[in-house]
């Protein structure tokens, strides 16, 4: 015991004693993306898309100064950081915006760590390139130990401006889908289904004003890794043997990917910046706007391929882990896409069939299997000796159904070795954030939208139109997901922690984006622990944009930030 | 109290895993692993610290041959693992962890002890009870004796799934 007390002290010894501050400069500049396959315009910081890596460490005061070479408005939103609600950087609510030729000062504590990004808040300047990566170490080690890191950035880079596709989706919804259903389906389903079946089928989907292949309203992007195209091959070195940390972070506008490394297991250790107890998976999905810091461990002197499939399979990024570059090995080629199926129908509300379409099985209780009694199986609730049997244990395996899917949903990911692929029900925080209390209210939000007039809306009401949802300083909200629409939406809110509900009360995991799968229902809670006004919005550029946002008003808390309210208030403008 | 009564449990042992384990990865490594101690050959404790996930230290160093009692203590939040062995029993012996938390042997931060001795068929339990390991929960500590061969080559690690792969174990090598 002696010994130990001696170690500790000595530990504490290392740890600086000092405050630490750091400035950093950013520009916002005009630059040239270039994807391997077309050239185009964008926006980036300091000169290139994706902007720099800013490494923090916890404990630090920064002072960030941007400066606005673009002819317009502009803002920096630092995703998943836990700050002042002034500087959130969202114009309209936390502050007025960075505009045309101006630099503006940021400062706040780093009271985190782990991996974030930021990006541009103002119009489509995000999915035109104004993004970068956030890298916080933290005061004391990490639960985990690697060798060497990287950051590994997606996104989905379009021919068109964010001005354009916009536009486009709001004339003809379907622009960007190319895999619609097409004639030779329709005869091939009825020979398969009969013809009834095929018809009602498709009555169903027209009453839905949504098509069977919308996994993706936006395709014909290329999917890229740290700003490299698939030919253009970012490539990560490694010594065989060594423990390497990836730090996936999606700054997709629209796009959700299926990671994996054939030949590399991958041990999940952080979701949206935070610690979770260690799962080892063959392959994850990465919503927009999350990120997952993964360990994997390369013991042969052989190149391994990062493999990111869009979740529509219209496109992929690749990437390179490899002992020397220019190694390469062999790139997947893409699997079928994935087709919606009745079950992610299961949550609308919409659908009347007085044609007599068999709606009967779409099963209303799917949607309850996301409450605890089905987190059950997951080896934690209660577990009936009589019953067990390896069947029952499926899911540990990757083979059960993904309680955050559907039942029967088309979108549910299977991996591509047959291995394990990651779901929300494997994530456990590796340390509990807050003490686990009951809510104090819960707070439901229906996503809804209307997708053949390209509108997306939170309980049938965009943002333009909605009352701001007003919590309390102090109080911990659960929030009721209800998806009623055939998309999925990763929900972000700002200024506060999401601890997603996985039915593992204070070990569920602490995130900043929740994806809410088409058919299902989700629930999180959060501290309501950060004064001011926040934004709360699906993180698909064109939903947010189409007004599937909310402005949060957190009433109460500290006098400061009330005052600092009044004056944002009366001085912030702007569209969002 | 606890660890008195968790020490015996790890002494009433099999040491199948162990010895299987060894055996079809080419063989050799049982002869490199040693063997249980006995308590008067000890010549030297050395405290190991489990933390969340991770070991304190995460390196030790033995004389050839040399009895070394092991003082295990958990100050983590989660159940963890000590465990003697080659990173290829290692490898195996994860499939058996893994089958524990499937079966709700390990829950987070909780062990299971009735369901740890269930009948599992073929006269197997989930019994954790071999010489060269222990397997602990938040708060407790045990004794592990081991006898070292004259060329040590081990790996000292947490087998609960995940804990391995994330980096918690430690190197034993000779002096």
């Amino acid at each position: 015991m002696i010994r130990f007390s001696l170690l500790a002290g000595l530990f504490a010894l290392i740890v600086p004693p000092l405050a630490l501050a750091g400035e950093y400069d950013l520009t916002v500049d005009r630059v040239k993306i270039d994807t391997g396959e077309f050239v185009k315009e964008g926006i980036g910081y300091n000169g290139a898309s994706p902007g720099p890596v800013l490494r923090f460490r916890e404990g630090e005061e920064v002072t960030i100064n941007v400066t606005n070479n673009l002819d317009e408005m502009t803002s920096i939103h630092w995703h998943g950081l836990i700050l002042p609600f002034t500087q959130d950087g969202v114009p309209g609510i936390s502050f007025p915006g960075i505009p045309a030729g101006k630099t503006f000062t940021y400062r706040f504590p780093v009271v985190q760590s782990g991996t974030y990004w930021f990006h541009s808040h103002s119009g489509f300047q995000e999915p035109d390139g104004a993004f970068g990566a956030i890298v916080i170490e933290p005061e004391a080690r990490e639960p985990f130990r690697y060798d060497r890191e990287y950051v590994v950035q997606l996104t989905d880079k379009h021919p068109h401006s964010g001005d354009r596709i916009m536009r486009n989706l709001k004339t003809s919804a379907d622009y960007y889908n190319r895999q619609q259903q097409t004639v030779g389906e329709f005869f091939s389903d009825i020979s398969e289904q009969g013809f009834m079946t095929t018809l009602r089928d498709r009555l169903a989907w027209g009453d839905m004003r949504m098509m069977k292949a919308d996994v993706e309203d936006v395709q014909g992007f290329v999917g890229m890794i740290n700003g490299k195209g698939p030919e253009q091959n970012w490539t990560g070195l490694f010594e065989p043997g060594e423990r390497v940390r990836l730090r996936f972070i999606n700054s997709s506008a629209m796009t959700y990917f299926d990671v994996r490394i054939p030949g590399l297991d991958m041990t999940v250790v952080q979701a949206d910046g935070n610690n979770v107890q260690p799962v080892t998976v063959e392959e994850f999905r990465i919503g927009v706007a999350e990120t997952y810091d993964v360990i994997v461990r390369p013991r042969d002197a052989q190149a391994y391929t990062i493999f990111a499939e869009s979740m529509g399979r219209s496109g992929y990024a690749r990437a390179t882990l490899a002992p020397e570059s220019g190694m390469q090995a062999p790139v997947p080629a893409l699997r079928e896409p994935a087709r919606l199926t009745m079950a992610d129908m299961g949550g609308s509300h919409v659908m009347s069939h007085g044609d007599g379409a068999n709606m009967a099985d779409i099963d209303h209780s799917g949607m309850e299997g996301m409450d605890h009694g089905n987190m059950a199986a997951m080896g934690h609730g209660e577990m009936n000796h009589g019953e067990m049997n390896h069947g029952d244990m499926a899911m540990m395996n990757g083979n059960a159904r993904d309680p955050f899917y559907a039942p029967g949903s088309g979108l549910t990911p299977t991996a591509a070795s047959g291995g394990k692929f990651l779901s929300y029900a494997d994530l456990r925080a590796q340390q509990p954030l807050y003490e686990d209390r009951e809510p104090t209210r819960e707070v439901e939000l229906r996503l809804t939208g209307n997708m053949e007039r390209y509108s997306w809306s939170i309980n049938g009401v965009k943002y333009e139109d909605a009352d701001p949802i007003r919590l309390r300083y102090g109080e911990r909200v659960r929030f009721k997901f209800v998806n009623e629409t055939m998309m999925t939406h990763p929900m972000h809110l700002h200024g506060m922690w999401s601890i997603l509900d996985v039915g593992a009360d204070q070990w569920n995991p602490v995130k900043h984006t929740i994806n809410v799968q088409p058919g299902t229902t989700v629930y999180m809670e959060t501290e309501v622990d950060a004064a001011g006004q926040w934004a709360f919005h699906c993180h698909l550029s064109y939903h947010a944009a189409a007004g599937m946002f909310r402005k949060v008003i957190v009433e109460g808390g500290p006098e400061s930030m009330s005052s600092a309210l009044d004056s944002v208030n009366a001085t912030a403008g702007g569209d969002l | 109290m606890r660890a008195i009564t968790l020490f015996a449990a790890t002494l009433a042992m099999s040491i199948s895993t162990a010895a299987q384990a060894g055996g079809s990865h080419g063989g050799g490594h049982g002869a490199a692993t040693g063997q249980p101690g006995q308590a008067d050959a000890v010549s030297r404790t050395i405290n190991v610290v489990m933390h969340d996930n991770y070991y304190e230290p995460e390196s030790v160093s033995v004389s050839p041959g040399e009895t070394v009692k092991f003082v295990v203590e958990n100050r983590g939040r989660l159940v963890h693992e000590f465990n003697l062995g080659t990173p290829a029993m290692h490898e195996a012996h994860q499939k058996k962890v893994q089958m524990m938390v499937a079966h709700g042997v390990i829950q987070g931060g909780s062990i299971n002890h009735e369901r740890m001795n269930m009948d599992m068929g073929n006269g197997h339990s989930m019994k954790h009870d071999d010489p060269n390991s222990v397997l602990l929960e938040p708060g407790e500590s045990a004794e592990v004796i081991w006898t070292f061969p004259d060329d040590v080559s081990l790996e000292f690690a947490c087998n609960v799934p995940g804990h391995y792969q994330a980096g918690m174990y430690g190197e034993v090598t000779s002096e």
